[in-house]
């Protein structure tokens, strides 16, 4: 059968790392026609085994980009790594030649996609594009693969296995191609699995069962979760840490406690705001942010979220503000973290409507794609953030 | 079924066709000469051309049935005979020139989507380009002249000789080599198409959600093109391909012509201006039933290549 | 979204019509904008305009140079017969002594003349049957279709030779018959076109608002139509040209004195041999000018970005 690539990230054939996976002030650019898109500009991160971190953001936040990143699936060019670093067991990626790369996906990194429809190859039965990976990784036949798949689809919940390893995709329902989609990525035990936004073409009622099968897996074997959302409800329960994203840049990293009990950065209080709240009156409106986010070629000088923040100074359009530690391992890019006075305006110590009603502008709602420069923005998403919040609202009561 | 509509209405615009066409066919084709009255009325009689044309439509899809494709009005044979001595010319440069079509047409294709934008890329879509705009008759008698004129020397050919196909199977050189210059002349303008599909689809294909997920499980992009790619991206090709293959069966008219091939498509041209009317009628019956049956072979292979056609589009959601 | 109060409904419609016309303009600037970069299009847009003067002026001053090139001198024709290129005649000169490249030149008019009407033919019918095939469905667009498969099913070259040898040959009669049989795809395009936009929610919007099917077509669904027919037309006048000289090389598109590129082709492969510059020059001609349709119309394809081979 095919020949096995030798597996260079054994652990005993490694000097000793700090991090299972480390982002370094990464920077992806892309060079298009209309100029430099800075899709992912300074991120850093650490992940480490059994964790599970959060990236949070709009779409074209980069933090898509940045998951592809880790794998090295960023179409280059256009795109290039412009900056910073990206350290798997300390060893750098950026580095690695193909044939390693080829190593790490899909058998120490797998990846979970949004759609899980057109994720599935349609002309190949999903029992062998489940066990592909191991054909690729641990050199099994396709038989054998295919025995394993039924495991595999037995252990994410797939009734009849036998079965179904046999239909192609378009036979399965939504929820269960995703199921599918994590028994691949989880096909051969991968130390870390990204989830890029697994929820978001789910059903309402499906999504809170692909969450609480992620979480049962990572107990079961101890993997890291990278999980991408716009949806903060999303990861409240799961993430351990949580970075949030703005036009490609970090804004505010933390533990999960840290954000939702003591938000730092006005971008991550706007999320919050638009999160429909269950213990708060129904009659209050959601605070959508204002405006769309900046296009990632003309960002406005100094924070980008100048713009769209209702708090902004004149030293927010100066100077571009940097990451900067505020408390114990909690981040924010914004200039008045340390002004005690002005997170009095966070909606953790925003009780009186007056000040909701302030920042309040029905014209626009917050997901609208960067570069898209038309008015109308996703309705859906903010039926999504509904949605999912509505749903684990359900599973917690 | 949409056979007996299509098959209907060609015979009918066919027979609509004849009955426009100023003058008595058989008269014509005899030409200066005067024929024999006797010889006159058993033509007509034979061909039922003293009833009205209804009649006679009547007559021949009945005929039609029982497998009586007509009999021509000069040649004083039957038209199936005709077309079974000429058919397996066609069918011999048609198969040639498909072979060459799938061979160069989905590998070049396949290249230039995989080495987007790169020069070869530019390089292999001008040169389709330029083969779709080229006349077929053009290309077959410059060929003729490079290989059967100045390269005779090389190849050993002159313009009569094997090497420039001209004389088709029946030429006095029994070999394969005359297949050649027709069967690439025949194929030009095809495989241009098919590699532009093939590389538009492939990139298409490229984009897809599925094959970024192929690359993160850790196939290397050999095996992603090859496993992943190919098979959903060759749907319309193959379509493309098969309907190129029933165009190319029913003979090549312009490429039979200078390579003076005695195919198919000569045989009905010359009907044609002949105004022989049963072989243009059943020339053109015979081709409809092959592109149609070929149609219904490629509706087939469709299945074998997406289980959703196979399957009924149920979806379970 | 939409607000059914009655002022409000009339702005709502102006104010979306207003948009669309807006959003129509930024299209073909952006697109006109894309066309421009495309070096490859921009030539084959400069030789077809050279090609058209050519064609138009070409009676006016080919005889002043060339001589005249219909009808040969019979006094001279022994001594200037098929003369290799040179100075005099960039091209050479045919069996009966007549400059190749004035010929070329008169051929000119014929090759576009057929090649635009007989697109404009196959256009509106295409256009038409297309439209109300893809808007309206159901019987009609199922007979159309039956249609469109029958002159699918018999190869295109077999059925103009049949048409033509019905309606004779003749500069009209090929147009004609390259116009009328060739509008099956366009009508294809349309077609799928349509039913891709008649789904669209600004369609039904449209229709919610109470506009007639005639003005939905016309001022909704055509619009958005119209960059699919503009890549399609124009690379059709390049095959509408290469029809031409198929037919005219059999003997049944134009016939002598009136040069033809194809006739030309067919009236040189006699001399092949010996004369090959009659056979290259008329089919470069061909080649250069369909090229530069086929080569404009992926350029348009690209800029527009209409989907398709």
């Amino acid at each position: 059968m095919a020949k096995v690539l030798p597996d260079i990230f054994i652990d005993s054939n490694l000097p000793a790392y700090e991090h299972l996976l480390e982002l370094d002030n990464l920077k992806v650019y892309f060079d298009t026609q209309d100029g430099i898109v800075k899709a992912v500009d300074g991120v850093s991160f650490t992940l480490n085994a059994g964790q599970t971190l959060g990236v949070v953001g709009e779409s074209g936040s980069g933090k898509s980009v940045t998951a592809m990143s880790i794998l090295g699936l960023v179409p280059m060019p256009p795109g290039r790594f412009a900056d910073g670093d990206i350290r798997f067991k300390g060893q750098s990626l950026l580095a690695m030649k193909d044939k390693d790369m080829q190593v790490i996906r899909g058998n120490h990194i797998a990846m979970i996609f949004q759609d899980p429809l057109s994720s599935l190859n349609p002309v190949y039965r999903v029992g062998k594009q489940v066990g592909e990976g191991l054909v690729i990784h641990r050199g099994l036949t396709a038989t054998q693969a295919v025995a394993k798949a039924v495991e595999l689809l037995d252990m994410v919940g797939i009734p009849n296995p036998e079965q179904r390893v046999r239909d192609y995709p378009h036979q399965f329902s939504g929820g269960m191609r995703q199921r599918a989609m994590i028994a691949m990525a989880l096909a051969c035990e991968p130390e870390i699995l990204i989830a890029d936004e697994p929820t978001t073409a789910l059903d309402v009622t499906i999504q809170a069962q692909i969450i609480e099968l992620m979480q049962e897996l990572q107990k079961k074997h101890g993997t890291a979760i990278i999980m991408i959302t716009h949806d903060l409800g999303v990861v409240a329960d799961m993430a351990d840490n949580i970075l949030v994203m703005y036009a490609g840049k970090p804004v505010e990293y933390g533990t999960t406690n840290q954000i939702f009990y003591s938000p730092l950065h006005p971008y991550t209080w706007g999320l919050m705001r638009s999160i429909p709240k269950r213990t708060l009156d129904n009659d209050q409106p959601l605070t959508p942010i204002k405006g769309n986010p900046p296009s990632l070629i003309d960002l406005p000088a100094g924070c980008a979220f100048s713009e769209r923040c209702p708090y902004v100074q004149q030293h927010c359009r100066d100077e571009e503000p940097m990451m900067r530690l505020v408390s114990d391992d909690h981040y924010s890019s914004c200039f008045f973290s340390h002004d005690g006075e002005f997170l009095l305006n966070s909606p953790i110590y925003d009780t009186t409507e007056e000040v909701a009603a302030g920042a309040l502008d029905t014209g626009t709602l917050a997901d609208a794609g960067a570069l898209d420069t038309g008015t109308l923005a996703d309705t859906g998403e903010l039926a999504d953030a509904d949605d999912s919040n509505y749903q684990s609202g359900g599973r917690d009561g | 079924m949409q056979f007996v509509p299509v098959f209907i209405g060609v015979t009918l615009l066919l027979f609509a066709m004849r009955a426009i066409v100023p003058g008595d066919p058989i008269r014509m084709i005899a030409g200066e000469k005067s024929i024999p009255e006797t010889t006159y009325r058993i033509i007509v009689e034979r061909n039922h051309l003293d009833q009205p044309i209804y009649i006679q439509y009547g007559y021949y899809m009945g005929d039609l049935f029982h497998g009586d494709f007509g009999h021509s009005y000069q040649k004083g044979r039957d038209v199936i005979e005709i077309f079974a001595d000429k058919f397996p010319s066609t069918a011999s440069l048609a198969l040639g020139a498909i072979l060459i079509e799938i061979v160069v047409g989905i590998s070049a294709g396949v290249i230039s989507a995989v080495k987007k934008y790169s020069f070869i890329d530019m390089l292999l879509t001008l040169s389709t380009s330029i083969l779709v705009s080229m006349p077929v008759f053009w290309l077959g008698m410059l060929l003729q002249s490079i290989f059967g004129i100045w390269l005779k020397n090389l190849t050993g050919g002159a313009i009569s000789l094997p090497i420039s196909g001209s004389g088709g199977p029946i030429s006095a050189y029994p070999t394969f080599l005359h297949y050649i210059l027709p069967s690439v002349t025949l194929a030009s303008v095809s495989l241009a198409f098919t590699a532009r599909i093939m590389r538009s689809q492939l990139l298409e294909v490229l984009s897809q959600d599925y094959i970024r997920t192929a690359y993160a499980k850790g196939l290397s992009k050999r095996d992603v093109i090859l496993k992943h790619a190919l098979k959903n991206a060759m749907i319309p090709v193959i379509t493309f391909i098969g309907i190129d293959f029933g165009t190319m069966m029913s003979g090549a008219i312009l490429t039979e012509s200078v390579f003076s091939w005695p195919g198919v498509g000569r045989e009905i041209y010359l009907a044609i201006i002949q105004r022989d009317w049963p072989i243009v009628m059943g020339g053109v019956v015979i081709i409809v039933i092959i592109v149609m049956t070929i149609n219904l072979l490629i509706d087939i292979s469709y299945a074998l290549f997406d289980p959703r056609i196979r399957y009924g589009s149920k979806k379970a959601d | 979204m939409i607000s059914f109060a009655f002022g409000k409904a009339r702005a709502a419609r102006l104010d979306a019509e207003g948009r669309a016309a807006a959003q129509n303009r930024t299209l073909w600037g952006d697109a006109l904008r894309r066309l421009r970069k495309n070096r490859l299009a921009v030539v084959a847009f400069f030789w077809i305009v050279m090609m058209v003067l050519v064609a138009l002026t070409g009676r006016m001053w080919v005889p002043i140079i060339f001589g005249d090139v219909m009808y040969p001198d019979s006094t001279i024709a022994a001594t200037m017969s098929r003369l290799p290129p040179s100075w005099q005649h960039p091209f050479g000169t045919d069996s009966l002594g007549l400059d190749v490249m004035g010929r070329i030149a008169y051929g000119a008019q014929m090759s576009l003349s057929i090649g635009v009407i007989a697109t404009m033919i196959s256009t509106t019918i295409g256009l038409l049957l297309g439209s109300l095939s893809g808007y309206f469905g159901g019987l009609f667009d199922a007979v159309i279709m039956r249609i469109t498969d029958m002159f699918m099913a018999v190869p295109y070259t077999l059925f103009t030779i049949a048409l033509l040898a019905v309606l004779g040959p003749g500069w009209v009669n090929i147009f004609m018959a390259i116009g009328l049989l060739g509008w099956t795809s366009i009508c294809r395009v349309v077609r799928s076109a349509f039913l891709q936009v008649k789904e669209n929610d600004y369609v039904s919007a449209a229709r919610a608002l109470g506009a007639s099917d005639f003005r939905i077509i016309l001022r909704h669904i055509l619009p958005n139509s119209i960059a699919s027919v503009v890549v399609y037309s124009t690379m059709s006048i390049g095959t509408a040209i290469l029809s031409e000289s198929a037919l005219s090389f059999l003997g049944l598109g134009i016939q002598p004195p009136e040069p033809s590129w194809g006739l030309m082709i067919s009236e040189g492969q006699t001399w092949l041999a010996s004369a090959p510059w009659l056979v290259i020059c008329p089919g470069a001609a061909i080649l250069t000018t369909v090229l530069a349709f086929t080569l404009l119309g992926d350029g348009l394809r690209d800029a527009l970005d209409v989907k398709g081979n």
